[in-house]
């Protein structure tokens, strides 16, 4: 899209700097009342002062960025981006309300996609290195941690490229419901694999002793209740543990108290033997 | 047993408040697992802080900062949990101890980041009297100092802790039984389940249930290794979007 007005185009410098403010130090002044609003007002602050130097035209714009804001912060530049596009094009109510439009639907794709595929994934792959003693489990997550906050690179230039085209792309064309969808497709194969081999050191010690005849003799032999229990269904202890979980929290238990729980049972069942 | 000089406190507490500011940018450093690691290496038993800050990454799978909501703290916990089960190393089993110290401290951690998350809107407050006065540094330090309450809120209680915390900790050592030291044992086993749970509790069940069953097969029976489970399942789920958004075309 031509920019009519030329001398509102913002030079790159400026570009970055605001980009860097927001990849950075978005959420430091995080806080209840208005989340991220001060972090996204002074990642935009250098373009807004380019655009309207001072006086009260900047004091306007400012307070226009100050209201409430939050979303996913790898989302973010994309938001900022848009919004400084739409500034340069002095459209300053749009810059307002496009944060306000793209900011619910964003966090809901961020936050979905970290915390249902690319976190677990990544934790639970580093979380068994770890515990075989390897210490590359750590690294992968650190290194995985520089690569997701890359991402705002990309997003902020698409963002500033695409501008008003951005809300038709994330709202209209349903990529939230088909991002979300591929998370929690990927994300429950996973989590299906992952259950029975991060919890396939709970075990039953428990055994039988049974008295069987053999050739006329009575023998006592002892059978392995966790063989019977593998014969049966592979990993069902830890299935039942989660499952049991699971069930606590459909009861609206919160997770503080389910965990003490888990630990009440840890103590109970190692006290009888049976895990 | 011995506590810390002055010297690993510090270092630990720059690192819980370093982490925490990064995770607030949105790298994600604040993660159990590396905290332990590096609370390990600092202590000098990195093994240790792989085995808790592996566990405590397991038990905190499902929990994530929704829009800003307050979790329980598994990277302070790792960190004071390592520094402190490496102390008892020498005479009790450590994994146990430092588990035993990590979990609670995660728990009651909480109550700091709630502090933190409030008392930060004093500086959007401030920020406000500065853009009316057209102040733009006073803007720019409003925000900048933001991160204080934050980062203080979890260094402060990781340098007080390991820094004090050997003497208290010798006297729950000396408490502790048999079946207490069993039972935390278990407990690292068994935790997990729940950071699984709540993934699964975040997700619609009831529409998508067969993938669950379909990486359980993929495990429990063909014994396929991790990193094979994860590329299957991206695999079928880009799969199963396209012909499902192929079909409604159609």
């Amino acid at each position: 899209m031509p920019k009519e007005n030329e001398k509102n185009k913002i030079d790159k410098r400026i570009l970055k700097k605001s980009l860097y403010r927001d990849m950075f130090t978005l959420q430091w002044s995080w806080n209840y009342e208005r989340m991220q609003a001060l972090g996204f007002l002074w990642a935009i602050l250098p373009v807004l002062q380019r655009i309207y130097k001072k006086g009260d035209k900047l004091k306007e714009a400012m307070k226009r960025h100050l209201h409430f804001y939050n979303t996913n912060p790898v989302m973010s530049p994309l938001i900022l981006g848009a919004s400084i596009a739409l500034e340069e094009d002095k459209n300053g109510d749009a810059s307002s309300s496009i944060k306000v439009g793209l900011m619910g639907p964003l966090a809901g794709i961020g936050d979905t996609l970290m915390a249902v595929l690319y976190r677990p994934i990544i934790a639970v792959i580093a979380a068994s290195l770890a515990m075989g003693g390897s210490s590359l489990g750590p690294i992968l997550i650190f290194l995985s941690g520089i690569l997701w906050m890359g991402l705002k690179v990309p997003l902020f230039w698409l963002g500033y490229n695409k501008s008003t085209a951005l809300i038709g792309d994330v709202i209209g064309d349903g990529i939230v419901k088909k991002a979300t969808e591929i998370a929690s497709i990927a994300g429950l194969i996973v989590i299906g694999g992952f259950i029975p081999s991060i919890l396939s050191r709970v075990k039953t010690p428990l055994k039988f002793v049974k008295t069987v005849t053999i050739k006329g003799e009575a023998v006592e032999k002892a059978v392995e209740l966790q063989g019977i229990l593998d014969k049966l269904l592979p990993h069902l202890i830890p299935i039942a543990i989660v499952g049991l979980s699971y069930w606590l929290i459909k009861r609206k238990l919160s997770p503080v108290k389910i965990l003490l729980v888990l630990l009440a049972l840890s103590f109970i069942t190692n006290i009888l033997g049976i895990l | 047993m011995d506590g810390y000089g002055i010297l690993i406190p510090i270092i630990l507490g720059i690192w819980a408040y370093i982490s925490i500011i990064a995770q607030l940018t949105g790298l994600w450093w604040a993660e159990a697992l590396i905290s332990g690691a590096i609370t390990g290496l600092v202590v000098g038993d990195i093994n240790l802080g792989l085995q808790i800050g592996a566990t405590l990454t397991l038990m905190s799978l499902g929990m994530w900062t929704y829009g800003g909501a307050t979790m329980p703290d598994f990277n302070t916990g790792s960190i004071i949990g390592t520094a402190i089960g490496a102390l008892a190393g020498a005479q009790a089993n450590s994994l146990e101890v430092g588990l035993a110290v990590a979990i609670p401290t995660s728990i009651l951690m909480t109550q700091l980041d709630v502090l933190a998350r409030a008392s930060t809107t004093g500086f959007i407050h401030a920020a406000d009297k500065h853009v009316e006065n057209g102040n733009l540094k006073g803007v720019t330090k409003m925000h900048l100092l933001g991160q204080i309450p934050w980062g203080l809120s979890r260094g402060i209680p990781v340098f007080l802790a390991v820094w004090l915390g050997a003497a208290p900790v010798q006297k729950v050592i000396d408490w502790m039984p048999q079946w207490f030291m069993g039972g935390m044992s278990l407990a690292g086993k068994i935790l997990p389940a729940l950071g699984f749970a709540l993934l699964l509790s975040q997700m619609d069940m009831k529409k998508y249930w067969p993938f669950l069953l379909i990486g359980y097969i993929l495990f429990g029976y063909l014994n396929m290794p991790i990193m094979g489970i994860a590329l299957a399942g991206i695999a079928i789920a880009i799969v199963y979007t396209n012909i499902k958004g192929g079909a409604a075309n159609a």
